[in-house]
């Protein structure tokens, strides 16, 4: 992780040094500065690609990462502020989506009937077809919560696989044996089915905050929610490239974390499951 | 094939035929400024009525329908090329070079691409023309988009890497390039195609976002993305609800595409 880390920072630093208009200054243009001081500064100014990534690499070991274009303040400042609003977002809207799949899906398992299925099939499939920005300005529209777009932007993509995965475990061989043995369809859902999906939904749970980081940019920029997706959305259109490397370097890293917990939930549960 | 299938394919290809021929449905040019008609609701002439600069909204919309779907489809080229070329040689050679894509396409796959799309997008010089930033969006959107279709090709590969056919060819002493070229690829055919398919709905849903960011096409260019735009008026919205006709259309042609592809959706 740490070696993907040091790629994703190496590409976020050749993304500013080969950026149009890198090392160009308003010193350059101001005619009190002699020509030597201004060669002088343009050679300093443009240094190479390993050269910048090591001096990237030393500021960001002490916590400095550079100072926002636009906004004129350091970027470390600005990340500290806005990813706990961010997180909060994120990690209401990602609650409220996986309660309202997994119920959701469970239900439809257990009472498998097509007067259910056809409803959620049309909700899901309209709300895929809608894009995130969409569903964010219906929100706000709507006068409804920001928690509640991202958890709607989230939603029919864990309800799809969850309801797919947990389908595909009802026709398992334990769970028919089950089923011969006369045990109520409630205690097969909750206690041979599902404990069956959990590692599947672990894999899943680890996707699903990139999907929710992804969509929280949208939300928070037509919601007006503070948070490192509305910063990266303004960095954007004001191409504020060490505001805009940063937060790609600081969203990969917790994606790749969630990733890593995902996967250590799965390897655990798996050896919980075999012992 | 079903009825909601075969509805969907005539809606489609309705859209598609208006939006390759507008010349023929509306007389004047997305950019044509009627300033006597600024804001205007529908009527016979504008259909769709003006916008405040006195454009005519439904030429506008089908030039954007055009340009969106021709760009979402070469987006999804882009893509289905690079998805092509990676995971074909990534399941025939096997070992440590499929290990390496493999990782390269979860970290892809693991990365939130609207990020990682705008920090890319930050490189596209601010005086940049429109049609430039709008080829350049699409061109980011299918360079992004590989990972996923990438996976499912290298599946593939691998599994006719053990092909009789090809385990022939390779011990007749043909070249590795010549077995890809000629045995290979054109039985991967099928599930590129439905991977290109499938991809285009996805990157036509990626520009709207962007588009209604203010990220898409620049003005005066119009797009799905950038026609949404007008819906950040809010209070406008209840007054002239024939602004919500770009969204229904964009709506409509993505429920469209995923009726048409459930059969590719559920193969992929």
């Amino acid at each position: 992780m740490a070696l993907i880390c040091l790629l994703i920072a190496l590409f976020a630093v050749a993304l500013v040094r080969f950026a149009p208009g890198f090392g160009a200054d308003e010193l350059s243009l101001d005619p009190r500065w002699s020509e030597q001081s201004r060669a002088a500064h343009s050679a300093q100014a443009n240094r190479g690609l390993m050269e910048l990534y090591w001096l990237y690499l030393k500021g960001a070991a002490r916590g400095e990462l550079g100072v926002s274009t636009s906004l004129g303040a350091p970027v470390a400042e600005l990340l500290a502020e806005r990813i706990p609003v961010t997180a909060r977002l994120v990690g209401e809207g990602l609650l409220a989506s996986w309660i309202l799949a997994v119920s959701a899906a469970l239900l439809l398992v257990r009472w498998p009937a097509a007067m259910a299925d056809i409803p959620a099939a049309l909700l899901t499939g309209l709300l895929l077809c809608l894009p995130a920005a969409l569903i964010a300005l219906g929100c706000v529209l709507a006068g409804a919560p920001a928690r509640l777009a991202l958890a709607a932007i989230v939603f029919p993509k864990l309800f799809r696989y969850c309801r797919d995965v947990l389908r595909h475990l009802a026709d398992a061989p334990h769970v028919l044996a089950a089923r011969a043995r006369g045990l109520p369809d409630g205690r097969i859902v909750l206690c041979h089915i599902f404990p069956a999906a959990l590692p599947q939904l672990f894999a899943l749970g680890g996707i699903s905050v990139s999907m929710a980081i992804g969509a929280a940019v949208p939300v928070e920029a037509f919601c007006e929610w503070p948070g490192i997706g509305q910063l990266v959305w303004k960095a954007a259109l004001g191409r504020d490239l060490p505001v805009l490397v940063n937060l790609t370097m600081v969203v990969a890293v917790v994606t790749l974390c969630a990733n890593a917990m995902a996967d250590a939930a799965v390897r655990f549960w798996g050896q919980a499951g075999t012992t | 094939m079903r009825l909601p299938r075969k509805a969907a394919l005539i809606v489609l290809l309705a859209i598609l035929a208006g939006s390759v021929f507008s010349g023929f449905v509306v007389p004047h040019s997305y950019e044509t400024q009627f300033r006597d008609n600024l804001d205007e609701p529908p009527s016979w002439r504008f259909p769709l009525g003006t916008d405040p600069l006195g454009r005519d909204r439904l030429a506008r919309l089908l030039y954007g329908s055009r340009l969106s779907l021709i760009l979402a489809l070469a987006a999804a080229a882009v893509a289905c090329v690079i998805a092509g070329a990676g995971g074909t040689a990534a399941g025939m050679l096997g070992g440590r070079w499929e290990r390496l894509f493999l990782g390269a396409t979860d970290v892809f796959l693991s990365l939130p691409w609207l990020f990682l799309f705008l920090a890319v997008r930050g490189l596209i010089p601010l005086n940049a023309a429109p049609i430039t930033s709008a080829i350049a969006t699409f061109v980011l959107l299918g360079l992004l988009g590989w990972p996923g279709p990438a996976r499912i090709v290298r599946a593939a590969a691998r599994e006719l890497r053990q092909a009789d056919f090809v385990l022939q060819a390779r011990a007749a002493g043909r070249p590795l390039y010549r077995v890809l070229l000629v045995d290979v690829l054109p039985n991967l055919r099928p599930v590129l195609r439905a991977q290109f398919w499938v991809s285009v709905p996805v990157f036509i849903a990626a520009e709207a976002t962007l588009g209604l960011l203010g990220l898409g096409a620049a003005e005066p260019l119009p797009s799905w993305g950038m026609l949404l735009r007008e819906l950040e008026n809010y209070d406008a919205i209840a007054a002239k609800p024939w602004l919500l006709a770009p969204a229904t259309a964009l709506v409509g042609v993505l429920v469209c595409f995923h009726l048409v592809l459930s059969k590719e959706e559920s193969l992929s």
